[in-house]
């Protein structure tokens, strides 16, 4: 039985109340992807105490996550941990009233709506378009609530979804940026305030769904660039009922049903993973090449771009098809891809 | 009067990393293309190859989405705030 005086400071807001309160101890949320944001927005539903978190992660603690990643220590990238693994033990050890499941996975079509099938809510804590266009949709079928946000360099954006009641992130950017053309953490660099702030706002509209406080949601796009001292909103106002919107109108859950995205397949015995895409796409790869420079070795050829990072080799083509050398493991390679090529 | 534009940081790559603009132009089509004139090859991040505003772009005149309004031909007055929001990744 929870000790409920453990949040007696939170129970005094008004905003929250005992009622509040007992409603996030009752609460199951899923959050997808513990990097930067995730690890943020979790830490503070940990310690806010809703009763049943669900934490999803691909990847390893690293070295270079700890300037922004606020659950993750030294000793985690010693030990090469799993992130879902070293948040759950993490949380076991903020506050031990509370449920925590660690799954260990690369979320994608053919997972996405079983991980989220038990929870009241979803929070996007994930780095890639790709994963977010797929939970848009999943959560529009199963009518969940979800809460995007993304963050590079000092800026960043959140933008709360209550399917069929606001707009959907498909109402608002109908395509995702081809491969390529957006700056991500790995290429652009990230400082860890806008990840506070944003994961912060994201937290905060999760108290008020959790608790039934709709009218106190900022329905908007929330943007700000912490350096630039920008501090903004766009309302989102009738967006839901002006846009033919393929996934929210229509039901046509293209990512779901892996109609367009991406595709990776391990190439056997080769030690190497190809990821494709079923949308017609084209990449700068002059631009890439540039964009890489910062981070690891580029060869740019007429028809292709090398890249070496650690012990891996991307190997990029126009059309964004991407060879990565070095592993077989799908999860790993499409992480690699998501970081220095960008989806 | 030239309107203030703000190049968000996912696009400042294009401008030189200049941070705001002033831009002279009637409609929001004419501020992107005096700004193309000042960058070039930044239109083509905003706009598609049949010149329509490409649909990972968000561009809000006085906080209102151009989609709604009359696209890039949307006016915009002196004193007008115009927004450019792109979709971005990391996290």
């Amino acid at each position: 039985m929870a000790n409920i005086e453990k949040y007696s400071r939170q129970i005094l807001f008004a905003g929250v109340g005992r009622e509040g309160q007992e409603r996030l101890l009752n609460s199951r949320v899923t959050v997808i992807g513990c990097g930067a944001l995730g690890a943020m927005q979790i830490e503070t539903l940990a310690r806010a105490g809703v009763g049943h978190l669900r934490v999803v992660d691909r990847d390893f603690v690293e070295e270079s996550n700890l300037q922004r990643q606020i659950m993750f220590e030294e000793q985690d990238v010693a030990d090469k941990l799993p992130k879902a693994i070293a948040v759950e033990q993490r949380v076991r050890r903020i506050n031990s009233d509370i449920d925590i499941e660690a799954i260990v996975a690369d979320v994608n079509y053919t997972n996405v709506e079983e991980i989220i099938e038990p929870s009241d809510l979803v929070i996007d804590g994930t780095d890639n378009f790709e994963t977010r266009f797929l939970l848009n949709d999943a959560c529009v079928k199963h009518s969940k609530p979800w809460i995007y946000g993304a963050a590079v360099g000092a800026y960043g954006l959140t933008i709360t979804i209550r399917p069929y009641m606001t707009p959907c992130l498909r109402c608002i950017f109908e395509t995702m940026p081809p491969p390529g053309t957006s700056p991500t953490c790995d290429t652009a660099g990230v400082i860890l305030p806008i990840i506070s702030m944003i994961a912060s706002i994201q937290a905060t509209e999760a108290i008020k769904i959790l608790t039934g406080q709709f009218e106190k949601l900022h329905g908007s796009i929330v943007h700000i660039d912490v350096w630039e001292n920008l501090y903004n909103k766009m309302k989102l106002g009738k967006a839901i009922d002006r846009v033919d919107c393929a996934t929210c109108k229509r039901r046509n859950f293209e990512y779901l049903n892996a109609r367009t995205g991406q595709l990776a397949t391990s190439l056997c015995g080769r030690n190497s993973v190809q990821i494709t895409h079923t949308d017609r796409v084209r990449i700068d790869l002059g631009e890439l090449a540039e964009r890489l420079r910062q981070s690891g070795e580029v060869t740019l050829t007429k028809f292709l771009l090398k890249f070496k990072v650690g012990d891996y080799e991307l190997t990029v083509f126009p059309d964004a098809r991407s060879i990565i050398k070095g592993t077989d493991d799908i999860p790993l390679a499409r992480g690699l891809y998501a970081k220095y090529v960008g989806v | 009067m030239p309107t203030v534009i703000r190049i968000p940081t996912p696009l400042r790559k294009l401008t030189s990393d200049v941070e705001t603009v002033e831009l002279d132009g009637s409609t929001v089509g004419e501020l992107i293309d005096n700004l193309e004139e000042r960058f070039p090859g930044v239109k083509a991040r905003l706009c598609d190859e049949n010149g329509n505003l490409r649909r990972f772009i968000n561009i809000y005149v006085n906080g209102e989405d151009v989609r709604f309004l009359d696209n890039l031909a949307t006016a915009v007055k002196d004193g007008a705030e115009v927004s450019i929001i792109p979709a971005i990744a990391g996290g």
